[in-house]
């Protein structure tokens, strides 16, 4: 078999298992569930197979793989596969995600009624995720971007009975709406300026066509701001919490989420070669989104809002990571300062150890919600590292990954990402320190609040593990999360972008190593320390003051949106909805057929129903037309 | 492969004997069964000509055949054809009306032999349309569909249906009335010999118009068609006739028959009257971004009546079109007929499910909704395939036109692509908000009442059926949209080989 | 005195002048009936003088038509007045104001 016929394989499988679930097994959930976890693992299978066979194709300009989809005049939109290190990355990454949350979904939706359905919109996530990471040109990233979004709208609105769910969902897409409509026009702006969307004739084109016009990169970077929840489209993100507890794994903190970073690391020439201020806008979005999303991670108490902020939090630091761009690189064994396009590397080596062990944590707390009937509030937890060991275990190596536990994956994207900021950017670095002194602080607090302790409810004291399908998953993620960090597993395949991944040496090796470490250190015991296994949160209670702030920070962006929705874009259709029938409707159509009735009425007046009248106005008229014919008048 | 018959008379014809045969009062069943026939055939005979269609015909005609009706002394002929443009559409009215017509006959409407009858005559004038070659007879089936119309809409429609059939007769007999002079001037002006489009095209081509008589005549035309298309601000007809017209007549005029006046536009107006074109272009492209996707796309999000609702996204629709018949480019014109062909089917599915949907709530007003899917998991399932088409999701069928409208549209006016891209937002936020309100969330204390007193079904089979023959054309092309871009695009690149030299112009004074 | 053309068409315009006054000012339809019908025979006479003095036959052939439309009047007319009467109770045209609204 070809490596393209592979890929085309991992592309199908999932959309033929979405067709056949909603077209024959609508009501043979258990079946449904199999075949569509089946189509994962040959997802997954296909993925590990291309990724470590070595064949990588599409990358040279001007391959003739592509199929023209649809021509209208001298616009064509194609198919076509770009595979290169990148793309078999991220295949990777979400074909071993992908089958984890399937094979976990098995036992965590083993009793819900609309299973065909939730495994149906999964499969087809896999197929549209798996577009997005090989597609070789703009549009197709598009095309695959809104089917992700459509999914992820299918999935949120799962529990669809519920207001909060529905409300949910359509809040997602919609906010995606608003990203993707810059996201489109850049896209069209880019078709334009360079005649071409294809992701290898961009990248030459930028390279040889001078200066990028800077409203290209930063147009595509709005669908990315929509899609990864970035400011200030961050809003849809833990709202989505609504969805099914897999599903936030999947779609909304491993994958889905992370495309925004993917499509950035693809489009990265013309960022490059765009003036500064496309990555300095980038970087401080990132930023900003980082250190926001973590304050507001401090006061949540629902398990899963708790890790949806931290996931935005972590999506702000890839983005930062991407934005603070190149740097000059000190090459190994020429011994010469090579530039390297460390943002892209800092950032996926991110996006790739946290979607291990964010999708770890995700499941774990799946396992801690089902095994406490569905209960996700932290403080009605507690005491569980003796009900469910297992899920403990594993949970606290996300935790440990996550803040940055020298030796876990996340310790060592994370040191990538704060040495580039050191190096180029020093008030980012300040920031994204305090950051990760916030995402130790609330990690921990979240631990220690649901495993430690005593238990503090009927629910956490019949707490028990689930089955095997749920463990399994947390297994394998655990032990990605531990080693995810080494670039040495991924035996070399990769090298396209873990060689843009720049490694501090000598004093700044130390430097980044202290801090790192001091972070942690700060912001774990802090949390430690600070909060006491109850029912009450410690920081309300001590600090009411800070944690007013803290939710006030949280819940402005909503309400602002909520009051521009509500009050401003409804009163504004329902103004306009009245003009269109008072005015238009009313005032000018009526009007006009109310002159034309005045003439009616007027003309009626000489109806008087009398047939002498009728005849005296028969004499006028031929008087009339008399005198007219004899030109007397 | 060649038929035995013209398969354009006989899809015009058939509709009308069976509807001829429906007046001789045929008991129920059988009356049904002709009915069906009626429908069918034209469908099938479209299919046909769809699948047959030649790849390389450019701009021509094919299956052309000529008829003397006893007019020719006037030049006017029944001559019948296709070309890349009228195709998709000959092929969607076959669809559509299929659609409708099967979910007339499982409907139970009051005296439906009659029912059926007109809806027949209104799918005979419908493939006559675009079948037609002779500029007389394509205005002549567009009556011929709109009389039924407004009949149906008097008999058998809402509560207001009286002001609706009064105010659609006379908003759409004058923008017809309009185009129709309009039609005559370029005529008379052009000098030809007889009313084909193909003899018009010839002669305008070796003699040329003026640009004055040029802009008279499109002006006309623009304003004529444009009436009949619900271009802003005279799209006031359209809500009103909609929400108030049965919904296989609302099937049938929003998806097909208020086609005409673009399609009118695509294959006369434009290519005869370049000149003419580009003074007007300005105007309409306004009219049409501001008026039609702005504000109606916001009139549309302020509704609480889910027909109304769907009546309005259709007007708001129309901006597309009119946007893209702006760009005068292949790109554009091909956007603009796939729009076309995909906005016909998903609005007459919105039509079809809001009706059925009606059946089970016994309400439009969708406050008094909610929760429907616990109780119709299918219709639910239909009604979200539609919203999504609607709202433009790649994979089916709407994707391709606006995606295309877009980006020719850069090339006319950069401005007035950014404001429209923000309509893919705004028809989001209502195609949604209707979705959510109608079928998720809790059940409203109304909706608990019908339930309480009658458990709402899911779809029927015979409801199934027309829903399934839409959703799968808006899959096929959604999937696979060559199976009309093709000869769209080959006949466009003709049309519009080259743009109009003040078109140019304005694009890069916009610029 | 001999009668020339003159004395025939005096005839006929005060014949025509009766009948005309009749419709406009009577309020009996029948007699607007009959008045109607004086009319069209004033033009007769105009018309066999005509005929008569220029020596062609054209004023004879125009007053078979009128005599025969005149007949069909009769028909058409007296039927329509009786009806009218037999709903209405009455012929006088004041009465007969149904034309409006």
């Amino acid at each position: 078999m070809s490596v393209q016929f592979i890929a085309l394989l991992t592309l199908l499988t999932p959309l033929a298992s979405a067709t056949l679930i909603a077209l024959f097994l609508r009501k043979q959930g258990t079946l449904a569930s199999l075949v569509s976890t089946l189509a994962a693992a040959v997802v997954a299978a296909g993925a590990l197979t291309l990724a470590f066979g070595g064949g990588r194709f599409g990358e040279q300009l001007g391959a003739p793989v592509d199929m023209e989809w649809m021509r209208l005049g001298d616009f064509t939109i194609s198919l076509g596969f770009l595979y290169n290190d990148l793309a078999a990355l991220m295949l990777s990454i979400v074909g071993v995600v992908g089958l984890c949350v399937h094979i976990f979904s098995l036992g965590y939706m083993h009793d819900d009624s609309a299973k065909a359905r939730y495994f149906g919109g999964l499969s087809i996530f896999m197929f549209s995720m798996i577009g997005i990471v090989l597609a070789d040109n703009l549009f197709m990233i598009f095309i695959f971007w809104e089917l992700v979004g459509f999914s992820s709208w299918l999935l949120i609105n799962h529990y669809c009975l519920k207001q909060s769910a529905a409300d949910a969902s359509k809040k997602a897409f919609i906010v995606n709406r608003v990203g993707d409509f810059g996201f489109l026009l850049g896209i069209i702006l880019c078709y334009y300026t360079f005649d071409t969307v294809n992701l290898v004739e961009i990248a030459h084109a930028s390279g040889a066509g001078g200066v990028v016009a800077v409203a290209i990169p930063l147009l595509l970077f709005c669908g990315a701001v929509g899609k990864s929840a970035q400011l200030p489209l961050q809003v849809w993100l833990p709202d989505a919490m609504e969805g099914p507890t897999p599903v936030s794994a999947l779609i909304h903190a491993a994958t889905m989420v992370a495309a925004g970073i993917f499509m950035l690391c693809r489009i990265e020439p013309l960022f490059a070669h765009a003036p500064a201020i496309a990555l300095n806008v980038v970087m401080w979005i990132g930023t900003g989104t980082a250190l926001y999303a973590a304050l507001c991670a401090i006061t949540q108490s629902d398990i899963k809002k708790v890790l949806a902020y931290s996931t935005l939090s972590q999506l702000g630091y890839m983005v930062a990571a991407f934005g603070l761009g190149s740097i000059e690189h000190l090459d190994a064994e020429s011994h010469t300062l090579i530039i390297i396009s460390a943002g892209v590397g800092a950032a996926m080596f991110h996006l790739t150890t946290h979607a291990f062990f964010k999708a770890l944590m995700f499941l774990g707390s799946g396992s801690v919600i089902h095994g406490c009937h569905h209960e996700q509030d932290i403080f009605k937890m507690g005491g569980l590292s003796k009900k469910m060991p297992l899920t403990f275990i594993t949970f606290t190596i996300g935790v440990l990954a996550i803040i940055g536990m020298p030796g876990l994956a996340g310790f060592f994207s994370k040191d990538a990402i704060l040495y580039l900021a050191m190096e180029n950017n020093t008030p980012v670095f300040i920031i994204l320190s305090i950051t990760a002194v916030l995402t130790a602080f609330y990690m921990v607090r979240m631990w220690k609040l649901v495993f430690l302790g005593g238990t503090r409810s009927e629910d956490a004291d019949h707490a028990h593990e689930g089955g095997a399908s749920m463990t399994l998953p947390l297994l394998v993620l655990g032990v990605l999360s531990l080693i995810g960090g080494y670039e040495a597993i991924y035996g070399g395949h990769f090298n396209g972008v873990f060689d843009q991944v720049a490694h501090p040496h000598g004093s700044a090796h130390t430097t980044i190593l202290i801090t790192s470490l001091a972070v942690m250190l700060t912001g774990a015991l802090g949390a430690l320390f600070f909060y006491k296994s109850g029912p009450a949160d410690s920081l309300q209670q001590r600090v009411p003051g800070a944690f007013g702030l803290l939710n006030g920070l949280k819940s402005t962006p909503d309400a602002v949106y909520g009051y521009y929705v509500a009050k401003i874009q409804q009163r504004f259709a329902l103004v306009l909805n009245f003009l269109d029938q008072i005015l238009i409707g009313g005032v000018i159509v009526r009007g006009v057929s109310g002159v034309v009735g005045l003439f009616g009425l007027a003309a009626r007046a000489l109806h008087t129903g009398n047939i002498h009248v009728y005849v005296y106005w028969f004499l006028a008229g031929a008087v009339i037309l008399w005198a007219l014919a004899a030109g007397t008048l | 492969m060649n038929l035995p018959f013209d398969p354009l008379l006989v899809s015009i014809v058939a509709p009308l004997l069976a509807a001829g045969m429906l007046s001789l009062g045929l008991p129920a069943k059988l009356g049904k069964a002709v009915a069906a026939i009626g429908f069918l055939l034209p469908a099938l005979l479209a299919l046909h000509c769809w699948f047959y269609f030649p790849t390389d015909l450019g701009a021509d005609y094919t299956y052309l055949t000529g008829y003397d009706t006893g007019l020719s002394y006037f030049g006017i002929n029944l001559m019948l054809g296709l070309n890349g443009i009228s195709m998709p559409l000959f092929l969607m009215a076959g669809i559509v009306g299929l659609a409708s017509g099967l979910y007339a006959i499982q409907s139970k409407a009051e005296r439906l032999p009659l029912y059926l009858g007109l809806l027949l005559v209104m799918q005979a004038g419908l493939m006559g349309v675009f079948a037609s070659v002779d500029v007389f007879f394509f205005y002549f089936f567009h009556e011929l569909a709109l009389i039924p119309t407004f009949i149906m809409v008097g008999i058998w429609g809402g509560r207001d249906r009286g002001y609706a059939a009064m105010k659609m007769t006379i908003y759409l007999t004058i923008g017809a009335m309009l185009s129709l002079l309009g039609l005559i001037a370029l005529y008379f002006k052009s000098g030809a010999d007889n009313f084909t489009i193909i003899e018009l095209h010839r002669v305008i081509a070796e003699n040329g118009l003026r640009e004055s008589i040029q802009s008279n005549i499109f002006a006309l035309l623009l304003f004529g068609f444009g009436i009949l298309v619900s271009l802003w601000p005279f799209h006031t007809w359209a809500p009103l006739g909609y929400s108030e017209a049965p919904s296989s007549a609302a099937m049938l005029h929003s998806g097909v028959l208020k086609k005409f006046g673009l399609y009118g536009l695509i294959q006369i107006a434009l290519p005869l009257l370049p000149e003419g074109f580009s003074n007007w272009v300005c105007l309409f492209a306004g009219l049409a971004v501001f008026g039609n996707l702005i504000v109606i796309g916001l009139v549309t999000i302020a509704q609480s009546d889910l027909k109304k609702m769907v009546a309005y996204s259709s007007v708001m629709h129309m901006g597309y079109a009119f946007l893209g018949l702006a760009c005068y480019s292949a790109v554009g014109i091909g956007g603009v007929i796939m729009m076309m062909v995909a906005h016909g089917l998903s609005v007459a599915l919105l039509f079809l499910l809001s009706t059925s949907i009606h059946h089970r709530t016994k309400t439009f007003e969708m406050s008094d909704m909610g929760g429907l899917v616990k109780y119709t998991p299918v219709l639910a399932a239909f009604f979200v395939i539609a919203t999504f088409a609607s709202i433009g999701l790649p994979g089916l069928a709407n994707f391709w036109g606006e995606l295309a409208i877009f980006v020719a549209a850069w090339d006319f006016s950069p401005t007035l692509t950014v404001v429209s891209v923000s309509g893919v937002v705004i028809s989001a936020i209502y195609g949604l908000r209707a979705a959510a309100k109608v079928f998720f969330g809790p059940e409203s204390e109304a909706f608990a009442k019908v339930v309480a007193e009658n458990k709402p079904a899911d779809l029927c089979i015979c409801e199934k059926i027309p829903a399934l023959i839409l959703i799968i054309a808006l899959f096929a092309i959604g999937l696979w949209p060559k199976t009309i871009s093709g000869p769209v695009t080959n006949a466009a690149e003709v049309l519009y080989a080259t743009a109009p030299s003040a078109a140019v112009d304005t694009a890069q004074l916009s610029r | 005195m001999t009668v020339g053309l003159n004395e025939y068409l005096y005839l006929s315009a005060v014949l025509f002048a009766i009948g005309f006054f009749g419709v406009l000012l009577r309020k009996s339809t029948l007699i607007i009936y009959m008045c109607l019908e004086l009319m069209l025979v004033a033009s007769t006479v105009a018309l066999v003088a005509f005929s008569r003095f220029n020596g062609t036959m054209d004023g004879n052939v125009f007053v078979f038509f009128i005599l025969t439309v005149a007949a069909a009047e009769v028909a058409v007319g007296l039927a329509i007045i009786v009806a009218l009467f037999r709903r209405r109770q009455t012929i006088q045209v004041e009465e007969l104001n149904a034309l409006k609204n």
